[in-house]
């Protein structure tokens, strides 16, 4: 339609720079076209900006693709360490898992023998079993650090409602739960090192301090949402502020508050691993003097049952939550069908088109 | 045996006047407020009930003033207001917290006798077989009659509805007032209960009191209850199953209210 008429420079008029037209429709069109165009300068800037930061921060860090072409053989070395060759039956070439298990009993990373002594489990490759090894450490880390976290969590969580804490005031008990927060656990062991020790105990009270900030956080959150009903309806039977607080209130995020616990013991397991490597006992630590030591195998043995660990504590806190999601219909499907579903499900839920 | 007394009470939110100058009186009766949405009727109730408090007046139970909300003034909520994800019978039980310290409570320590009372106030609204089930997965009807069922827990001597059946069907609705009216009855209380619909509030009430603008524009027994005053009430609106309803005798007949209702439905 515009063949015919005086447009002007083209350039300029694809830009939306140019007066033209007096009709609205036209003059909303070079509108539209200049905020387009304000548009990709932005957009420009921005990537330019984003470019200069990468390439300050390769530089920063001292990246560079030679070392990593100079490294490339030691690395090929450590990986024959990490997976030592084997063979499978006496014939297929496989990893040497025998190599694997052996360590794990030597060094007592499942469980603590003891030649000869009498143990509390009993006999088990004709040693004693003395006491839990470093995975059963690093889950007792996480657990017992929870469960001291979670009350505190429960205090400030109900503090920082503007039901219970007028305005101004509940915000100093969600200050209280993200400072906790802007502190990662791995500090606040270092922090309590006078307090506890190098140990399993400091590790467990810088969990149960991330737990408050962390689950306090997400119940915080939980109890913005709930309805005013059921508060009103506990009220107008004349009960007490506390019982308001218990019946009214948590008592409607009793479900999420299950299922956000399950999650931050999933989250605390992963932190006790972290905390070990710095000296607090279990997995974590073992892993990190075998890494001292360069012994490769050895690392892999404490990377593989943090894989077991991590993962049942997942799948477990996983199955609590679909649970609790799906109400009180009980989850039928096995563990080998949902294995099967995984990568259905994985995909439907990352592209949205998945139809079951 | 209980009088409720609403002395000259107005409720301002701001500029806006919710309810003014109302005075009335009643003492051992299912009484009806009705009229329109935003007539005061929930202002009201929740005045009385102590969510609220009048901007000026008094209301009194027994001559004692109302200041807050009090374990003797039982209320059932349009929306039920019930916790959603726990049994009726923890429902019904939490209508005596008033009388249970909160540890108890938390801990379900009540006494025996608390808990007798919760499941025969099931029973009053027949749902004892359902007392296990929880209440998000009951229909809207069951879920107010443990709302009714809360409120009689709480040994009230004066039962107040807030639009009870609003949101339920007829037939729903026609139980859960069946069930209302037997409580205050059995639990010899008195009950002010707001209704839009005519019908339904002229078989169970036996007093009514119709609110236009936060204003009381009657308040008269069964037998003065006309259908111009209902005009008046909501302006030119059909009446029709007024008159019929009105010839109906004081004993429930949740048939006859049924018909009642679809006729209404129907016109």
């Amino acid at each position: 339609m515009s063949q015919g008429r005086d447009d002007g420079n083209p350039i300029t008029t694809y830009f939306g720079l140019s007066e033209i037209g007096g009709s609205p429709v036209e003059q909303k069109l070079t509108e539209l076209k200049r905020r387009k165009t304000k548009r990709r300068l932005y957009t420009l800037l921005g990537i330019i900006f984003g470019g200069a930061l990468f390439l300050f921060s390769l530089g920063a860090v001292g990246f560079s693709l030679g070392e990593l072409v100079k490294q490339w053989p030691q690395f090929i070395d450590a990986l024959g360490g990490y997976f030592p060759p084997g063979t499978l039956f006496g014939v297929i070439p496989f990893v040497d898992i025998g190599q694997y298990w052996e360590f794990m009993i030597d060094a007592g990373l499942i469980f603590e023998f003891e030649t000869g002594a009498g143990g509390i489990f009993g006999p088990l490759y004709g040693q004693e079993v003395v006491g839990p090894g470093a995975m059963f450490i690093t889950l007792a880390i996480a657990f017992a650090g929870t469960v001291l976290g979670v009350p505190l969590a429960l205090i400030l969580s109900v503090m920082a409602s503007e039901r219970v804490v007028p305005y101004p005031f509940n915000f100093g008990f969600r200050a209280v739960m993200s400072v906790i927060r802007s502190i990662p656990a791995l500090v606040w062991v270092l922090i309590l090192i006078p307090l506890g020790g190098v140990g399993s105990f400091t590790a467990t009270l810088a969990v149960a301090i991330d737990t408050v900030g962390y689950l306090g956080r997400l119940l915080t959150d939980e109890l913005e949402e709930i309805s005013e009903g059921p508060i009103e309806g506990i009220r107008s039977v004349g009960a007490s502020k506390s019982q308001i607080v218990s019946f009214g209130m948590l008592s409607q995020v009793f479900r999420e508050f299950i299922a956000w616990l399950a999650f931050d013991l999933e989250h605390n397991v992963r932190v006790a691993i972290g905390l070990g490597i710095i000296g607090a006992g279990g997995l974590g630590l073992e892993l990190n003097i075998q890494r001292r030591t360069f012994n490769y195998t050895e690392m892999m043995a404490c990377i593989l049952l943090i894989l077991v660990l991590v993962g049942s504590v997942e799948y477990l806190s996983q199955r609590v939550r679909s649970y609790l999601r799906e109400g009180d219909e009980v989850e039928t499907e096995s563990i080998v069908t949902i294995l099967i579903k995984a990568p259905k499900r994985i995909i439907s839920a990352t592209a949205g088109r998945g139809r079951e | 045996m209980s009088t409720l007394t609403v002395d000259d009470v107005s409720k301002y939110y701001g500029d806006v006047t919710a309810v003014e100058d109302l005075s009335f009186e009643i003492e051992d009766e299912f009484a009806v407020l009705l009229g329109e949405s935003g007539a005061g009727k929930s202002t009201l109730l929740r005045c009385i009930n102590g969510l609220a408090s009048p901007s000026e007046g008094e209301i009194r139970l027994n001559g004692e003033p109302v200041n807050s909300s009090q374990a003797d003034i039982g209320m059932i909520f349009q929306q039920h207001n019930l916790v959603d994800g726990v049994s009726a019978y923890v429902n019904a039980l939490n209508g005596g917290l008033n009388r249970t310290s909160t540890l108890r409570s938390l801990f379900q320590w009540q006494s025996r006798e608390a808990k007798e009372q919760s499941l025969e106030a099931l029973q009053t609204v027949g749902l004892l077989d359902e007392a296990h089930q929880t209440v998000s997965q009951m229909s809207g009807g069951q879920q107010q009659r443990v709302g009714i069922a809360r409120a009689l827990v709480q040994n009230p001597r004066l039962l107040l509805a807030d639009e009870p059946v609003a949101s339920l069907d007829p037939s729903s609705a026609e139980t859960v007032m069946t069930y209302l009216k037997k409580a205050a009855v059995e639990h010899d209380v008195t009950a002010l209960v707001s209704l839009h619909q005519v019908n339904i509030a002229a078989y169970f009430g036996e007093r009514f009191i119709g609110l236009r603008d936060g204003h009381k524009l009657f308040d008269v027994e069964r037998d003065g209850l006309t259908a111009d005053l209902i005009d008046d009430l909501y302006g030119d609106v059909e009446t029709v199953g007024l008159s019929d309803s009105r010839q109906g005798d004081d004993e429930l007949d949740p048939e006859a209210v049924g018909e009642m209702v679809e006729q209404r439905v129907e016109s």
